[in-house]
């Protein structure tokens, strides 16, 4: 168990001038589990690679616990990894696979399977110890993958999208058991994902990158309700936060005709007159009075129903949450008006958040 | 009132649309390897026939059936003299030992330098690679006699241990050049995987990627038997004493002896010994060697 601290850790590629990952300064506490989510290229992989010893850090540091790893070997980290592909050895057992390590250690053999028998309970594997991977399941390769690091019993697991090759409904149980393993085994955990449900539902903490940068670090709860720019408003939920642009009035700001009331401190904050409005489809009141909105298309989920409207004078398709089943159509005029506790600001120019 | 609807599967599923059954090009590549084929069968047939004629039979009845060691009850009267006079029995042994020190010795220089080359990230590994890759278009005919001159300076002239260096010296580009496509085509993650757990370098490379390219060190192993098996020039070159004869070089010998006594059946026979066993063995591993020469190429 430790903590793994990132201290303008800075990593560039051969070849390309900027940094893949960009003065990246992040804490983790003992036992946290982290999600680091973002668009693929933005540096996530290479950051929980940079951690687990397979990539350099070019500048900066790196620490786990109390001591500097940044140019430890990979073995002298003592962390464990799960790989996207799972990368199991095809031509090792499942207990071999999942005890590789530990031979490797010259851990004595009895307490060897030992070790390995109880992580094999611990994922319900106990009937596959004597099969060679290519006889499993994506689900049970998956558990062997998630045994060989479990087994170590290290500071800090490092994940690297271990769900992506699993299907639609494996992966959400797989998820609730990788976080509650996880809870249960206490060890601090980065994990890399670039599906933002994973990362709202399993992580205690997110961490939201982009082109190499942190944009935001919080709890899932805290990125949803706050989000720290335009970036993180439009990646984080779904269907995504609509932004839109607004000029500043006497009153408040005013978009699409209609006016909305923004409190002093946000007009002050405002470096221009301009300003990005960010609304959640679920913060919308269709009411008689409001920005006039053609209903384009009808998503209808049973529980919700999700319509894509076009708005005169704004280029994008809004989206807005309403009651499941309800009868509107293609064609629908309706008018919208945000709800004020629902309204995020953002500068137009900087795209950062301005506080209420 | 229900009938039971019957459906017959069709006897060959249609090919997709546009892809024609019937083409010139394939009705010319047909031909072109059907009658290819067929000489080579045909090549093999009176090899083995004629093995058990007599010169007589062999030059008045070519493509007939041996008769006359059958009429006489001595069907293999050939096969015992080839091996009695040109002292197969003695060269087979040196012939086993050699080749199979060879392509054990081969491989075992061979697979941690086409890991090197791939694997390692050494600098320069790719130009490496491609000066190696020459040396498999060096013909060795142009290098018998430096080879030579070279080895006799150090005594190792006529030595079954100098042939089997110029042999496994000879062999290595093309088996490095060979394993080089089997390494590469591993994926990266393992050895990450491998470094994660705490392997060293060493160990990755004989705990994982040497197991996983046996299907690749097999390959190696079994073309090199067979080229060094059939390997007449080299024997011929540095091999002058009938004690260490391979069996090529036995055959040669025994070629001048047989034909200088018209013993045509007995001289085919020889070269029957000398063959058929690669031929079988071609034919017991010929799918092994295949899937070995294309994987690496494909993914």
């Amino acid at each position: 168990m430790a903590t793994v601290s990132f201290k303008g850790t800075t990593r560039y590629y051969a070849g390309v001038d900027r940094p893949a990952v960009d003065r990246l300064d992040l804490e983790v506490a003992d036992g946290e589990f982290l999600v680091l989510v973002g668009p693929s290229g933005c540096g996530k992989s290479t950051t929980l690679r940079m951690l687990a010893g397979l990539e350099g850090v070019d500048e900066g540091q790196l620490w786990i616990g109390d001591r500097d790893a940044t140019n430890l070997p990979p073995k002298d980290r003592d962390i464990a990894m799960v790989f996207q592909n799972y990368a199991l050895y095809p031509h090792m057992t499942v207990a071999e696979n999942i005890g590789f390590h530990l031979k490797i250690q010259k851990m004595p053999k009895a307490e060897r399977t030992e070790r390995v028998l109880a992580a094999a309970k611990l994922l319900d594997l106990e009937k596959y110890l004597d099969r060679k991977p290519a006889k499993l399941s994506g689900g049970q390769r998956q558990r062997v993958a998630m045994g060989r690091a479990i087994v170590r019993r290290p500071q800090v697991f490092c994940m690297d999208e271990p769900l992506s090759n699993l299907d639609a409904k494996l992966r959400v149980q797989t998820r609730t058991q990788i976080a509650s393993l996880q809870r249960e085994l206490g060890v601090t955990t980065i994990y890399v994902t670039h599906d933002q449900v994973e990362a709202m539902t399993m992580g205690d903490r997110v961490a939201v990158l982009k082109d190499g940068q942190l944009q935001q670090c919080d709890t899932p709860v805290g990125l949803f309700a706050r989000p720290a720019n335009v970036f993180v408003a439009g990646f984080i939920g779904s269907p995504a936060m609509n932004l839109l642009p607004a000029k500043m009035t006497a009153e408040g700001a005013s978009f699409g005709g209609i006016e909305v009331g923004i409190t002093p401190a946000q007009r002050r904050a405002l470096t221009t007159g301009e300003a990005v409005l960010g609304v959640r489809p679920e913060g919308w009141l269709i009411t008689d009075q409001g920005v006039p909105a053609t209903v384009d298309v009808v998503e209808e989920l049973g529980s919700d129903q999700y319509l894509y409207c076009t708005v005169e004078g704004h280029p994008e398709l809004i989206t807005v949450r309403t009651q499941g089943l309800s009868k509107r159509q293609r064609g629908d005029l309706i008018h919208l008006r945000p709800q004020q506790d629902a309204l995020h600001v953002f500068d137009a120019a900087t795209g950062v958040r301005v506080a209420e | 009132m229900s009938t039971v609807e019957l459906r017959r599967p069709p006897r060959r599923p249609k090919p997709a649309p546009g892809s024609k059954r019937f083409s010139p090009l394939r009705a010319v590549g047909l031909t072109v390897v059907g009658l290819f084929t067929a000489f080579n069968l045909l090549v093999l047939y009176w090899l083995v026939a004629a093995s058990f004629k007599t010169p007589v039979e062999i030059f008045t009845d070519p493509f007939g059936l041996p008769k006359h060691w059958f009429a006489l009850g001595k069907p293999f009267r050939n096969f015992a003299y080839a091996w009695e006079q040109a002292g197969f029995g003695h060269a087979f042994l040196v012939t086993v030992l050699l080749v199979a020190a060879c392509a054990v010795a081969i491989v075992l220089i061979s697979a941690p330098a086409a890991y090197a080359l791939t694997r390692l990230g050494v600098r320069g590994a790719n130009g490496l690679t491609n000066v190696i890759a020459i040396g498999m278009g060096v013909p060795f005919q142009t290098v018998v006699i430096p080879l030579f001159v070279g080895l006799a300076k150090i005594h190792l002239t006529n030595s079954l241990f100098g042939l089997f260096l110029v042999y496994v010296a000879l062999s290595i580009p093309f088996t490095v050049f060979l394993l080089t496509g089997f390494f590469r085509s591993l994926p990266d993650e393992l050895e990450e995987a491998a470094a994660i757990d705490g392997a060293s370098p060493v160990r990755t490379f004989f705990s994982i990627m040497l197991p996983l390219a046996r299907g690749g060190l097999i390959t190696g192993l079994i073309l090199n038997a067979i080229g060094l098996w059939n390997e007449t020039l080299l024997s011929i070159v540095f091999l002058q004493d009938n004690a260490q004869f391979t069996l090529a070089r036995a055959l040669f010998t025994f070629y001048g002896a047989a034909s200088y006594q018209s013993e045509y059946g007995g001289l085919i026979a020889g070269v029957a010994i000398v063959v058929l066993p690669m031929l079988v063995l071609y034919i017991v591993l010929a799918r092994r060697i295949i899937t070995g020469l294309t994987l690496g190429a494909g993914k």
